[in-house]
C-alpha cells in the first residue's frame, strides 16, 4: 500500500507532470502533457489503478482548450488519481483509452456527444443520450442555451401576457 | 323513441361507469412519481375512489405525466399514448408540465405538455402532495362524469396540430395510428 507522497514520487520518476498536488487525503491531481497521458493510464493500471471511474471534460473557452480528466481508483492504495490533460479546442481530437479499459468507449461516446471531442480509435461515437441532435454539442460553453430554448420552444402566456426574458 | 335521446343517455351511462373505474398507467417520467406510492397505498389509498394502477398502456385509461419531460421521454410518451385505447385521459402533474418548471431554460425538456398531447387538467405544485393528487383526480372523475374529459376526441380532431408540434421538437415520429 502506497501513500500519496510515494505515489507522486512514482509518477514523477516515470513522467514529466506539469503540476501535481495532493488535493486532500486519498485524492491526487496530476496534470500531464497529452502525449504522455495514454502511456500514464496503462502505467497506472499496471500499478493497481485498475478502476476507471469516469472521464470528464471541461470546456475552457477563453483558453481555447478542452480539459480531459481521467478518474482512476486503486483498491490496494485506496487513492483516487485525477489525471488531467489539455487538448486544443479546435479540432478537439484525442486518443481513445478503450484498449486499456473497454468501458472508456462509453465515456468517450458521452464526451463526444456533449462536447464534440473526437477520440481516434473509437469507432462507436454515435448518439447515446440525445436524439436527432442537429446543433452544437450542448455542453460546450459557446452553445447558447437560452437562445436555443427561445427558438425551439414556446413560452406559456399568462392572461394574454407574453413571456419576456 | 328519439334516437338522439337514446344516444345521449347511453353516453351518460358510459361516462358514469367510466368515472367509477379508472386505471392509471404506471409510467413515470420525472421525479413526481415518488408521490404516487403513498397515493396508491394505504396512507392515502386512491383505490377507495376507484382508481388503480395498470401495467400496460393497452389496459390503462389514465396517463399521469409525472414531472419534467425530456424530448427523449416525450417520444416514448407519445408512443405510449397512441397505444392506449379510447377513452383515455392525460393529466399533467407538477409545474414542469405546465411551463417547464425549474427546467424552464433547459435545452432538452419541453415547456408546455398541452402542445404535444391533449391534457385534461394540470395538478400544480413542485411536487403536488398526495392530497393535491387525489383532489385533482376527483375533479377528473367529475369531468368524466359530465362528459367534459374529451381529450382523445380533441387529439383526433386536431391531429395535424399535435403531430406538427411533436415533429418540431422530435424530428421524425413513428406513427401507430
Amino acid at each position: 500500500m502506497r501513500n500519496e507522497k510515494e505515489l507522486l514520487q512514482l509518477i514523477n520518476a516515470h513522467f514529466n507532470p506539469e503540476a501535481m498536488e495532493i488535493q486532500r487525503e486519498q485524492n491526487l491531481s496530476v496534470k500531464l502533457k497529452k502525449e504522455e497521458l495514454i502511456q500514464a493510464l496503462s502505467f497506472l493500471k499496471s500499478h493497481s489503478y485498475r478502476h476507471l471511474s469516469t472521464i470528464s471534460c471541461v470546456d475552457w473557452l477563453e483558453e481555447e482548450e478542452f480539459e480531459l480528466v481521467y478518474h482512476l481508483f486503486s483498491y490496494d492504495d485506496l487513492v483516487n488519481i485525477s489525471l488531467k490533460t489539455r487538448i486544443a479546442r479546435e479540432p478537439g481530437v484525442f486518443q481513445t483509452a478503450k484498449e486499456i479499459w473497454p468501458v472508456a468507449e462509453f465515456y468517450e461516446r458521452d464526451i463526444h456527444e456533449f462536447f464534440g471531442v473526437e477520440f481516434k480509435g473509437n469507432d462507436n461515437l454515435e448518439e447515446m443520450i440525445l436524439e436527432n441532435w442537429q446543433h452544437l454539442p450542448p455542453m460546450r460553453k459557446d452553445f447558447d442555451t437560452r437562445e436555443f430554448v427561445n427558438d425551439q420552444y414556446e413560452w406559456r402566456d399568462y392572461n394574454g401576457q407574453k413571456h419576456t426574458d | 323513441m328519439n334516437n338522439n335521446f337514446v344516444k345521449g343517455s347511453w353516453q351518460e351511462i358510459l361516462d358514469w361507469a367510466q368515472n367509477k373505474s379508472i386505471n392509471m398507467l404506471h409510467y413515470c417520467t420525472g421525479c413526481g412519481a415518488i408521490e404516487l406510492p403513498p397515493t396508491m397505498t394505504s396512507r392515502y389509498d386512491m383505490s377507495r375512489f376507484g382508481i388503480g394502477p395498470a401495467a400496460t398502456p393497452r389496459q390503462a385509461d389514465l396517463l399521469l405525466v409525472t414531472g419534467y419531460l425530456s424530448t427523449k421521454t416525450l417520444r416514448r410518451l407519445i408512443y405510449t399514448y397512441e397505444q392506449m385505447q379510447a377513452p383515455k385521459f392525460v393529466v399533467g402533474f407538477g409545474s414542469c408540465t405546465i411551463n417547464g418548471g425549474m427546467y424552464w431554460d433547459s435545452y432538452n425538456t419541453i415547456k408546455q405538455l398541452d402542445k404535444y398531447l391533449p391534457v385534461e387538467m394540470y395538478i400544480a405544485g413542485c411536487m403536488p402532495r398526495p392530497e393535491a393528487i387525489l383532489d385533482g383526480l376527483l375533479k377528473l372523475k367529475k369531468m368524466i362524469n359530465n362528459g367534459e374529459a374529451d381529450g382523445y376526441k380533441r387529439y383526433q380532431d386536431n391531429l395535424e396540430f399535435y403531430h406538427q408540434n411533436q415533429e418540431a421538437v422530435l424530428g421524425e415520429v413513428q406513427r401507430t395510428q
